[in-house]
């Protein structure tokens, strides 16, 4: 006997009608499918009108909306009681997180409170006669490891942003919607934001076209086509690790395990070898197209087109030639 | 104050990816072990950061002890390195008998941590390179009724409030919380520093202090594993690509467009 399947997001941070959380729903409905058991979904923040939507198009029983005051982006101890009073109510058999940044810390936190297994990093889920199976990336996703859920115990899963793509269902009857009353009186949020870090302008997790160079560009001077191509195509303009290392791009535009995870249309890549530590934050392209001298390199494994040579050389002809057949 | 690092050995990744990328990782019998005995053992260059931050700490004046602590078998290598690299002791935990996991994990290194008496910070690399998982920090922080604090830049003390940069992907941020906390750290510390050769020569003489897990106050819950490895493949990569060939630069550069058009994932 297992319990539901519950979805997890938290409002503000992921937004009722995205990719992010349709593919986390569809993932949850097909565990809850397998164990025949219902899928619900926790929203944290009260949500808005799109859940409603959402959840019917992805076959979702019930959403419970947690709206205390004291939930929401960053209140990290609130959130962590919250949830966790839920599940003590609730028993779930699974719950799944999609993973961010700010999530990451949260499911093991979860996990830790109400007694749960943890996986995080999870790129597939699939119960196998009532055990549960995770298969998760490892080192930095050149591996992938299954592990296996105790018997009887639920799993917080992390889920991956990307990895699974929304699919919606026909006739999907109407989600109850409830209020979920949680007693947080007791929280005192013990982490104190002093000075919140601050963003302006587009986010690489939501740009349709990414321009992304690494080490092969040699120079620093040579981001700058990176940057004008990116200008050409109207996408952004991103970078591998090495770069942000290096100080010739500031780490809100790295891309990877440690940076951003995006689900660009096109990922064009310039000089990037395709260490998987940097593939987690782009296998989400629907096509990407790597530049590299080696031909060997493993950026091609992934890559839809690949142009063998330098990308300081290929670049400004790309430039000129997206210019002309573009109509730029 | 009392600062713990908790590190971890782990099979050095850059070699298991390359082995990987070339086709050629070994897996053992038991669907889950890489046994390639060539790829060398080292600590986690996390917690080698960890280690770092507690240094940068003890270096700015902190009154502190430094102490690191790791389960597993034969940790003599990676606990002497911490010790070549200024920390004061260093404890090697033996596992118990039965599988272990990162909650089993957790359990034991907070059980060890509460029966000696407790500690004001606990520092983490932000995860281990080779499950990649970063749970074991949080699962000891709620264990022990600790905030944790991920992926610190830059940690400072000011009486019994740590402050904490940390790298976010919307730029640092600056948060604080009332010790006793853990901490996790990534790369983004900065380098750590090399050990001088005099504290290498003194740290070959350096016997871990043993721990058996069996005499820490770890009961049978805390011991059951509820995750545990079945299988570790290498994932197989699609590998579809097609090459753009062309007499130079220019050409290569009309044709990838065109394809690009042809393909509508980009639009004039």
């Amino acid at each position: 006997m297992s319990g539901p399947v519950v979805v997890c997001t938290i409002s503000g941070q992921h937004a009722e009608a995205s990719e992010e959380v349709g593919g986390a729903l569809t993932l949850g409905r097909r565990i809850a499918a397998q164990r025949g058991v219902e899928l619900q979904w926790l929203v944290l923040g009260g949500g808005s009108d799109a859940a409603v939507d959402t959840a019917r198009a992805q076959g979702v029983a019930s959403i419970h909306r947690v709206s205390d005051a004291k939930v929401g982006r960053g209140k990290s101890d609130a959130i962590v009681e919250a949830v966790a009073q839920f599940c003590v109510a609730t028993a779930p058999g699974v719950v799944v997180l999609p993973l961010d940044f700010d999530t990451r810390p949260l499911g093991a936190r979860v996990a830790g409170r109400i007694g749960a297994a943890v996986v995080m990093n999870a790129a597939a889920v699939s119960d196998s006669g009532g055990r549960l199976e995770v298969t998760a990336g490892g080192y930095g996703g050149d591996t992938r490891g299954v592990y296996v859920v105790a018997e009887d115990t639920p799993c917080v899963v992390g889920l991956i942003a990307g990895v699974v793509q929304p699919e919606t269902v026909d006739g999907g009857g109407e989600p109850a919607v409830h209020d979920v009353a949680v007693d947080l009186s007791a929280v005192d949020e013990r982490i104190r934001v002093v000075q919140a870090a601050s963003f302006e302008g587009p986010r690489l997790e939501d740009a349709d076209i990414v321009v992304a160079g690494g080490r092969g560009l040699g120079a620093q001077e040579n981001f700058k086509l990176v940057e004008q191509l990116a200008e050409v195509l109207g996408g952004i303009a991103a970078a591998s690790r090495p770069l942000v290392d290096e100080g010739w791009i500031d780490s809100s535009r790295q891309v990877g395990l440690t940076g951003k995870i995006t689900r660009p249309t096109l990922y064009l890549a310039a000089g990037i070898s395709g260490a998987t530590q940097h593939m987690v934050g782009c296998t989400g392209a629907k096509t990407i197209v790597a530049i590299n001298t080696d031909p060997t390199a493993a950026i091609f494994r992934y890559a839809r087109y690949g142009i063998v040579g330098d990308c300081v050389e290929i670049l400004p002809e790309l430039i000129r030639a997206s210019k002309e057949k573009l109509q730029r | 104050m009392r600062v713990v690092v908790l590190v971890k050995e782990v099979l050095d990744p850059d070699a298991v990816g390359a082995y990987a990328l070339a086709g050629n990782l070994n897996v053992g019998d038991d669907g889950r072990t890489i046994t390639q005995t060539t790829i060398p053992r080292l600590m986690n260059a996390y917690d080698e950061q960890a280690i770092e931050a507690a240094l940068r700490l003890r270096d700015g004046g902190a009154d502190c002890t430094i102490q690191v602590v790791s389960i597993g078998e034969d940790l003599t290598a990676i606990l002497r390195h911490a010790m070549s690299l200024g920390a004061d002791e260093v404890v090697a935990i033996s596992p118990p008998e039965g599988e272990l996991d990162w909650h089993t994990v957790a359990a034991l290194l907070a059980s060890y941590l509460e029966s000696t008496g407790g500690a004001d910070l606990v520092f983490c690399g932000r995860q281990a390179s080779d499950d990649d998982q970063g749970v074991v920090p949080a699962l000891v922080g709620e264990a022990l009724g600790m905030p944790t604090i991920t992926v610190a830049r830059r940690v400072e003390l000011a009486g019994s409030v740590v402050r904490v940069t940390r790298a976010t992907p919307d730029g640092d941020e600056i948060v604080e919380a009332d010790l006793p906390a853990v901490i996790t750290v990534g790369s983004e510390l900065g380098e750590p520093r090399y050990p001088t050769m005099p504290m290498k020569m003194a740290a070959r003489k350096v016997t871990p202090t043993a721990v058996a897990a069996a005499d820490l106050p770890v009961g049978t819950e805390g011991l059951a594993p509820r995750a545990v490895l079945s299988k570790l493949f290498v994932p197989v990569v699609s590998g579809d690509c097609e090459m753009i060939d062309g007499s130079g630069a220019a050409e290569q550069a009309d044709r990838l467009v065109e394809r690009l058009l042809e393909d509508k994932v980009v639009r004039p």
